[in-house]
């Protein structure tokens, strides 16, 4: 399982990433860890002339916070995130989330950046992050561009990145100190892609209630209703459990394309309501 | 075509190479360097495991060119690792090793798990080992060589520090 | 149980080690020659079809050769020795027809993979497709599309065999159980793939093969024949091997064409098996389909079984045994280590559009142990007791040993019940019990199940004749040479690739001579270097390689003895062999000086001794109907009844493999083939879509268990000598991947007594868990088909 023939440039500004890839019409694949498109190139199933390598472009390593929100360069990796070597302002959600991705030799070349681009519903990232109302910050030729994450990933392994662009990172909120949240993922095997993911996300003061749902569909959702019931939820209120059920069944019926008899369905209502007890008992 | 200059167990090398040669493959086939092994090709395994920059990773999926400038260690660059002698002693004793195919790539994540203290109890063990596959052992050698060997590191440690020797 | 010093018993660490832990192990893709020629293949993209045309680019038409290519390499025929096996030839090149996804229809080739694949990938065949034969049991209908016109049918063979009346048991029966069992596809997937290196040698005027094989020796008879060539000019050498479980035990059309092409361009040439092409290429295994009816009287006694087996055999019949084995013992082991007294089985042994079957570990074993333990629990269930209790009952008791069993198998000895009332007290069954009373926490549940089998290891040559093959691995060679400095090259047939018989075999010629393992050097996989042996495989090779080198240590010894008895001017049974030195009643000579003397000066040799201490032996055990090794497997299970993940608490073994030569191996062997088990329990598959396309075909899709999913496991040991071999030994390599998956769904089924699910199909995955659930909610009654 060799890649077909490749050019490989290695470039230092985000500037010199954008002008090459315009050089080469755009016909170009940006490469930062590389853990899901070296993989595809050794299956021939990537056909890419030209690999613009953007893991030494020091901007895209930086964090730092940014008007009340905290900015992730595009290529910090997972075990940077795992480590501690990155400021986590959502009380260890990233650093949660983290260190449940695949394995320690991909994390410490896996990026976050490398992680939304792709755009696999079943990976890690692209829920987790929606659940935190995250931005995406994207270079085209001309400007910064912020996109909320839930318009970014518009499909089954699609962005709505245009030829060029480069996202530069992403932005996620600064959580209060009381904030609560939970990640629960479902696989077969440790370390492999999910077949369901569901992250919560609750922070009364930012006004953040998120429900995300992965690995149910092209791409990530967030569940309308069961997302407004946090907003009021009691846990110790007597109806609760049948109103959580009640609720996540309409959510699962009116969003996710699997029949209520189905395991998929049971298995992501059963997902969900782990992450939700979880997130509500912290 | 790139040009590369890589370190590899500290020594230099400047190669032009194919842009879409990966890793291993340069180490293999190019330096001659066979100790690092292929299995799956796709990241799942971890039999082509080495570190660069001192962080274990998966060298099939890591392109050659990608790595020009940085220094690579294989299973080869270990012979004066004192951590690596006293696991390597702990795999024969436990018996965590049968064919030998997975072994480098094992040993190379099993140190690095010491260094990151990650190895407190039998389960954060499992978990840490569960990117290196191995079809022999059935794993059990391979956990107990590790349990030794982080015993044998710290009193090693312990006893450097006893005598004054940091 | 350890022994103290170096010989038989003892816990030594493995010679093996030093190289692979430095990363020195040199395995086939690790040879370095100049001038090397890397090979890709161009694989038919459709599971069924005519080949209308093969379409060459002109700049790379001397670098793609076809079957057209090669007009004297014979087809591979492998046809067992066995009444109605079907005719068929499997040309290692298609050249009109191919019959599964991923056949070998050209080989491309360049100075290294990549090119050679980019040359592959240029290459376009034209292929008529033809439907597909995917389902084994659809194969088999008057309907079905045919894979060989001329057959008329889909079967290889079928057989029926009947013991006693199985009429009779159906009257008498308080209890009938009727159930479907399934265990789909798999591969072997060691985690190196298969590689082979050929080059022509011009000072000795033969061709130089590197290759992954766990019969070299086997392997050249198949490659001389098809090739056309003198053995003598073959050389086949198994170096190093990253496992192999049976997948290397076949001659792979792959294989035979890098050595014809070897042999046609004269230069060095190489073909290294990815991952995609193993797991969709190189044997599959696993997948039977059992239908069975049970009888059993009201405390659960046996009283006889019907079945029907299918097995899936693929598309063509791999040299050297065909695919029959699997249905021959799938049928013979069936009755388990029970007393069965009525038995009827009907054998079908299927073609479909699919890679074509192997050995893999445990063979058809899995499966059969996968039926009748899942049979005893539900016999259990039936009549209301423990199934561990009704288990004990119906096997074979230690007072009737040796015991013919229904179907011929020779049960040379052993305490079967011993092994199961052992294993239940290692796992600490009443407390799982009173732990099932009181409920989980998290809401799961817990359940415990057994699973026994009896392995049938180092059979010999009547063994092997009635199974028709048409290699007879009955027996094994050592030749042992000394050194004129004492030390001990001894060179065996069998190919260690993991068990550590590097060293085994070393402490085997400690035993026997005293000589210390390090001055010991066991050869293995040269088959210049060794006599003609047949190879590692069928939990044969300690008792068959080690009996051979016990037989060749002793030649040794006594011709050892008489020359230092000479030398101590005393009487030959008064020495003893210990520490490198020879004792005599007053004093000692060193082995060294003797084999000095024996090759360097003569004139010191007693009268009538011939110079050399050099010896070749054949060996095999006293009896051909093979050593049983048995063990009792336990697994405590977790299950989520949400999710339908099944997660592994406890798991415990009780075996009795007779002496044990090396503890730590032997441990190492047990705990590798329970990992396997588990794999093929709850993770592995290889699916198949309607149109014959596999579905898992890269590790990410292939589940192989990591640390994680694989359990401590407590090892219980019970050591009933063996009569019929050396020290008492039995073969054991195979034994831990048979039960896993039979003691999982029962543990599984007890978890679930209270809905009533069952799971009857491996892999036992969430999906399925979840739906044999939902079938228990809504259908009370006793399922008697295959769930999913």
């Amino acid at each position: 399982m060799k890649s077909g023939k490749v050019n490989y440039h290695s470039v230092h500004s985000i500037d010199e990433a954008i002008t090459l890839s315009q050089t080469h019409e755009g016909n170009v694949k940006y490469i930062a860890g590389g853990q899901s498109l070296t993989p595809m190139m050794n299956l021939r199933l990537i056909f890419s002339e030209e690999i613009i390598d953007i893991s030494k472009i020091q901007e895209l390593k930086q964090s730092y916070f940014f008007q009340g929100r905290f900015f992730i360069g595009a290529a910090v990796t997972h075990a940077m995130i795992e480590d501690g070597k990155v400021n986590d302002p959502t009380n260890g959600y990233l650093q949660y989330v983290a260190q449940g991705i695949a394995y320690r030799g991909v994390r410490n070349k896996g990026t976050i950046g490398g992680s939304i681009v792709n755009a696999d519903p079943a990976a890690d990232w692209p829920t987790a992050l929606l659940a935190l109302g995250a931005s995406v910050m994207i270079k085209d030729l001309t400007n910064d561009i912020e996109t909320p994450i839930g318009h970014f990933q518009c499909g089954l392994m699609q962005t709505t990145l245009k030829e060029s662009d480069l996202v530069k990172g992403v932005l996620v909120p600064d959580l209060s100190k009381d904030a609560k949240w939970s990640y629960v993922k479902f696989c077969h095997k440790v370390g492999e892609f999910a077949h369901s993911i569901a992250a919560i996300v609750i922070d009364p003061n930012l006004g953040i209630f998120n429900a995300a749902l992965g690995a149910a569909g092209d791409k990530p959702i967030l569940l309308p209703r069961l997302s407004e019931y946090l907003k009021s939820v009691n846990i110790s209120n007597n109806d609760f459990e049948i109103e959580l059920n009640d609720i996540l069944e309409r959510d699962l019926l009116e969003n996710i394309n699997h029949l209520p008899s189905s395991y998929e369905f049971n298995l992501h209502r059963s997902i969900i309501k782990k992450a939700v007890m979880e997130a509500l008992i912290k | 075509m790139s040009l590369i200059s890589i370190h590899v167990n500290n020594q230099a090398f400047e190669i032009e190479i194919d842009d879409r040669m990966s890793l291993a493959d340069f180490l293999r086939n190019t330096i001659n360097l066979t100790g690092t092994h292929l299995a799956c090709e796709l990241g799942v395994c971890g039999s082509c495991t080495v570190l660069v920059n001192d962080e274990p990773i998966r060298s099939c999926i890591t392109l050659a060119a990608s790595v020009s400038g940085m220094s690579v260690q294989t299973i080869e660059g270990f012979e004066e690792d004192s951590k690596m002698k006293v696991i390597r002693e702990c795999f024969s004793e436990a018996h965590g090793l049968q064919c030998g195919f997975c072994t480098p790539g094992m040993l190379i994540t099993v140190r690095d798990m010491i260094i990151r203290d990650k190895c407190k109890t039998e389960n954060q063990i499992r978990k840490e080992l569960s990117g290196n596959l191995c079809r022999c052992t059935g794993y059990a050698g391979i956990v107990k060589a590790t349990e030794l060997a982080i015993q044998r590191i710290n009193n090693q440690e312990d006893h450097f520090v006893g005598q004054g020797k940091i | 149980m350890d022994k103290p010093g170096k010989g038989v018993g003892a816990r030594i660490l493995r010679k093996e080690d030093a190289r692979h832990l430095h990363g020195k192990g040199q395995f086939v893709s690790d040879i370095q020659i100049p001038g090397i020629i890397e090979v890709a293949f161009v694989r038919s993209s459709y599971a069924h079809g005519i080949i209308k045309n093969i379409q060459i680019p002109d700049e790379f038409k001397d670098k793609v050769f076809q079957a057209s290519d090669f007009p004297n390499v014979k087809p591979i025929i492998a046809v067992p020795k066995v009444d109605g096996f079907k005719y068929s030839e499997h040309p290692a090149l298609a050249f009109d027809r191919v019959r599964f996804a991923g056949e070998p229809i050209a080989m491309a080739i360049g100075a290294n993979r990549s090119i050679a694949e980019d040359i592959a990938d240029s290459v376009y065949v034209d292929i008529e497709e033809l439907p597909a034969v995917v389902d084994l049991l659809e194969a088999t209908q008057s309907d079905s599309p045919l894979i060989r016109e001329e057959w008329g049918d889909n079967i290889y063979v079928s057989k029926h065999s009947q013991y006693g009346d199985i009429e009779l048991a159906q009257q008498q029966a308080a209890v009938r159980i009727e159930r479907s069992f399934k265990m789909n596809r798999q591969s072997a997937a060691p985690l190196e793939g298969r590689a082979i290196l050929a080059m022509w040698d011009h000072r000795l005027n033969e061709l130089v093969v590197y290759i992954g094989s766990q019969s070299p020796h086997q392997t050249r008879v198949g490659m001389a024949q098809a090739l056309g060539i003198d053995e003598n000019q073959l050389h086949l050498i198994t170096p190093d091997m990253g496992g192999a479980f049976g997948a290397k035990r076949v001659l792979y059309p792959e294989e035979l064409m890098v050595v014809a092409l070897a042999l046609k361009l004269k230069k060095p040439v190489r073909w290294i098996d990815d991952k995609r092409e193993h797991l969709m290429t190189a044997i599959h295994c696993r997948e039977h389909h059992h239908k069975v009816i049970a009888y059993a009287d009201s405390q659960g006694k046996i009283l006889g079984l019907d079945v029907d087996i299918h097995v899936d055999a693929g598309a063509y019949s791999h040299w050297p045994n065909g695919p029959f084995m699997e249905t021959g013992m799938a049928s013979r082991n069936i009755p388990g280590p029970y007393v069965v007294p009525n038995y009827r089985v009907k054998t079908f042994t299927v073609a479909t559009n699919k890679s074509p079957i192997g050995a893999y570990r445990g063979v058809a074993r899995p499966a059969a142990c996968f039926t009748i333990e899942r049979i005893i629990d539900e016999i259990a269930h039936a009549v209301g007791r423990e199934p561990y209790m009704v288990r004990m009952e119906n096997m074979v008791p230690e007072e009737s040993m040796p015991y013919r069993n229904i179907t011929n198998l020779l049960f040379d000895s052993g305490n079967y019940a011993e092994s199961v009332r052992r294993a239940a007290e290692l796992i600490e069954f009443q407390k799982i019990r009173l732990r099932q009373q009181n409920g989980e926490k998290d809401g799961r549940l817990i359940g415990v199940g057994f699973a026994s089998f009896t392995e049938q290891t180092a059979h010999g040559c009547g063994e092997w004749v009635s199974r028709g093959v048409p290699v007879i691995p009955g027996y094994e060679t050592a030749s042992a040479r000394m050194m004129t400095d004492g030390s001990l090259i001894i060179s065996v047939g069998i190919v260690s690739h993991g068990q550590g018989m590097e060293t085994s075999l070393a402490q085997v010629a400690c035993e026997e001579l005293g000589i210390d393992p390090i001055h010991v050097s066991i050869r293995h996989g040269d088959t210049q270097t060794s006599a003609f042996g047949m190879g590692t495989f069928a939990s044969r090779s300690m008792v068959m390689a080690g009996g051979a080198v016990a037989k060749a240590c002793r030649l040794l010894k006594s011709k050892i003895g008489v020359i230092a008895a000479h030398l101590l001017g005393c009487q030959l049974q008064d020495l003893s062999f210990e520490d490198d030195l020879i004792h005599g009643p007053t004093s000692s000579i060193a082995l060294k000086e003797v084999a000095r003397i024996a090759h360097l000066r003569q004139e010191a040799l007693p009268k009538g001794i011939d110079p050399l201490l050099e010896v070749l032996v054949t060996y095999e055990p006293n009896i051909d109907t093979g050593v049983f090794t048995y063990a009792t497997q336990v697994a405590v299970v977790a299950v989520d009844v949400d999710t339908g993940k099944v997660d592994i608490l406890d798991y415990a073994i009780v075996e009795d493999c007779g002496t044990v030569v090396n503890p730590l191996i032997v441990d190492g062997q047990i705990i590798g083939g329970i990992a396997q088990g588990i794999g093929t329990a709850l993770y592995e598959e290889i699916p198949y879509n309607e149109n014959g396309q596999p579905l898992a075909t890269t590790l990410a899709d292939y589940l192989i268990p990591g640390a994680t999913e694989i359990p401590a496991i407590k090892i219980g040991h019970m050591v009933s000598p063996s009569e019929h071999t050396e020290y008492g030994m039995k073969g054991m390599g195979e034994g831990g991947a048979i039960a896993p998956p039979a003691a999982i769904a029962n543990a599984i089924r007890d978890a679930l007594k209270s809905l009533g699910a069952e799971l009857n199909e491996t892999p036992m995955t969430p999906p399925r868990v979840y739906a044999a659930i939902m079938k228990a909610k809504g259908k009370l009654s006793k399922s008697s088909e295959v769930t999913l």
